[in-house]
């Protein structure tokens, strides 16, 4: 039934009642999930910030070990043994809950391959093309960690836009409003029993001169 | 014909000209000249070079360290095919065999390109014919559309006989690794067949041949083991060439050995010891660097599943070459100066491309200059 729509009755008055407590229940839940939701963001946030440096630190040592390839084996040796890649490194993806929110989680598929699985002969290359794969397989790893954190951190971010506007609605909407309401329903109680009270004692005073 | 005990006119004329050959590659000075330019100092000051007129005729098309990379294969190609066309008859199955190398990378190539379709235009970019198969063939080879086909038209190449088992296989996960293996163990067996021929320095390359397949046997071992799951023990019967003087057993017994005792009491027994303790007193200055002491360093790596250092490999080739080089010079009038030539040309490129990809990614001179082979 919509506020509007609520008469100025007891009855009224208890459908009233029964929505602020609700309201104010879920307002105190919804706040405490914001807060959880904050922190669980703070610690990803941490997180992500922490992988992002490292997977900086391994797109430079990933980028050195490649130059060093080709400076020893050139660019022809290592787009040789790029070339030979037989499996396409790739992720699976699944999710878990934290606070109701589908934060994603990245599994890394065929992304570290020994040296038999990466497809090019062993005879053919040298060690520093093994360097080479070895750094960039740990960034493609590295990607997938930070991937997997900074969509989490975008999933939550959007929950708790979400979940804030939620809480503002209900603090500075809907909770003053079933105020205003029951303190009008309660006024209006007010002025019927006052009303009633002064008909009451009219009416008696009448009574009481004819009798 | 050349009387029993004579040396043909023929090889000495080959061999003066390898020799001379040799005196106009780059030598330290240049290096040393050219590793404080720029790129396009370097590519001025080697397109001047008479014998680097590719590096003119590739620039508009080209540019930077790929300019660089490019011309130096092509010369390279250049050199080899004129080096075999100087070689007189008796050396000339000994050179279609060492430069048997670079028709294995070609022939890798084309295979892997044809069966995961990669546009013919970027393999094409890839070959460096400097070995027997010319660009005429190769193209044909590129033109094919399936492995199969590419595999028939192999037929008459010398090392086919590696290749006819793969017909059915061809495209199958691993089966290019295996063939390429295979192709580089067929390499080392025809090379090493040719000491049969009992031509002069023979018995000089062989020693030189087997002291290589050591060096990368052992290399090959650290990294087989410097995966974090180990491999089986027909992994290192696939990738080890017989043929060294260290026999396969023992490198499979030093990757089975568990303690540093064990380790190192094989790893003595090796002819690497004497070389590497070398290397590392070259590289580091350290004039007290001993044999033990470069058991340890390799055990240390080995230890901790670490790849081999590349400047410590950079250093054994080094020596490698400087061994190579002197006994070309106490045999002059053999198969060695022809060797010595081919290996010295090929790290010539290997330098350049070194210096100018080094450039091209801003890295410091004393770190280039590690990865130079003099």
């Amino acid at each position: 039934m919509p506020s509007s729509e609520i008469k100025p009755t007891r009855s009224g008055l208890l459908i009233v009642r029964r929505r602020m407590a609700l309201a104010e229940r879920i307002h105190r839940i919804l706040k405490m999930k914001l807060d959880g939701m904050m922190l669980e963001l703070i610690k990803l946030t941490d997180q992500a910030v922490h992988e992002r440096r490292v997977l900086e630190e391994k797109y430079a040592r990933a980028r050195e070990m490649a130059a060093i390839a080709t400076m020893m084996e050139g660019a022809t040796g290592v787009l040789l043994a790029a070339l030979s890649v037989e499996i396409t490194p790739t992720y699976t993806i699944d999710h878990r809950n934290i606070f109701g929110v589908r934060l994603p989680t990245l599994e890394p598929v065929m992304v570290k391959k020994t040296l038999i699985q990466r497809g090019y002969g062993i005879l053919a290359t040298s060690s520093v093309i093994d360097d080479a794969a070895d750094a960039y397989e740990e960034l493609i790893s590295q990607v997938i960690t930070s991937a997997e954190l900074e969509g989490g951190i975008v999933q939550l971010l959007d929950d708790i836009e979400r979940t804030r506007r939620r809480v503002n609605a209900l603090e500075f909407k809907v909770i003053p409003e079933l105020i205003d309401l029951r303190r009008l329903i309660e006024y209006r109680r007010d002025e019927m029993e006052r009303q009633d009270a002064v008909r009451l004692r009219r009416i008696k005073k009448i009574k009481a001169r004819r009798g | 014909m050349t009387l029993p005990g004579l040396i043909s006119p023929s090889c000495i004329y080959a061999c003066t000209r390898f020799r001379i050959r040799r005196t106009k590659l780059l030598s330290r000075e240049d290096y040393r000249r050219i590793m404080k330019m720029g790129i396009p100092g370097i590519i001025t000051y080697v397109g001047r070079r008479e014998d680097y007129q590719e590096i003119m005729e590739l620039t508009p098309d080209y540019s930077g360290a790929r300019l660089v990379e490019e011309a130096a294969n092509r010369n390279l190609a250049r050199s080899f095919r004129h080096a075999m066309s100087i070689v007189p008859r008796d050396l000339h199955t000994l050179a279609g065999e060492y430069l048997a190398r670079w028709d294995i990378a070609n022939i890798m190539a084309i295979l892997r390109g044809t069966f995961f379709d990669i546009p013919r235009e970027q393999v094409r970019d890839l070959l460096v014919p400097a070995g027997e198969l010319d660009r005429s063939l190769l193209d044909h080879l590129l033109s094919l559309t399936t492995c199969h086909e590419a595999l028939d038209a192999l037929e008459g190449w010398r090392l086919y006989p590696v290749l006819r088992g793969y017909h059915r296989t061809c495209g199958e996960p691993g089966v290019f690794a295996r063939m390429e293996n295979d192709l580089y163990m067929s390499y080392y067996a025809g090379l090493l067949g040719l000491v049969a021929s009992g031509y002069s320095g023979c018995k000089e390359l062989f020693t030189y041949l087997r002291f290589e397949i050591d060096i990368t046997n052992m290399k090959n071992l650290l990294r087989l083991r410097c995966g974090e799951e180990g491999c089986e023990i027909a992994t290192i019967d696939q990738t080890m060439i017989p043929g060294g003087r260290i026999p396969v057993d023992l490198f499979r017994r030093l990757y089975h050995s568990r303690t540093e005792e064990e380790f190192t009491s094989i790893f003595l027994q090796t002819d690497i010891v004497p070389i590497l303790a070398r290397a590392v007193r070259e590289f580091r200055q350290e004039p007290g660097f001993s044999s033990s002491d470069a058991a340890e360093l390799v055990w240390q790596r080995w230890h901790k599943h670490l790849l081999p250092v590349h400047e410590i490999e950079i250093a054994i080739t080094r020596i490698r070459l400087g061994e190579l080089e002197g006994l070309s010079r106490r045999y002059p009038f053999s198969l060695l100066p022809m060797l010595a030539y081919l290996e010295r040309k090929r790290y010539e490129v290997a330098n350049l491309r070194a210096i100018a990809r080094g450039k091209a990614f801003d890295l410091p001179s004393e770190r280039i200059w590690q990865y130079i082979v003099i």
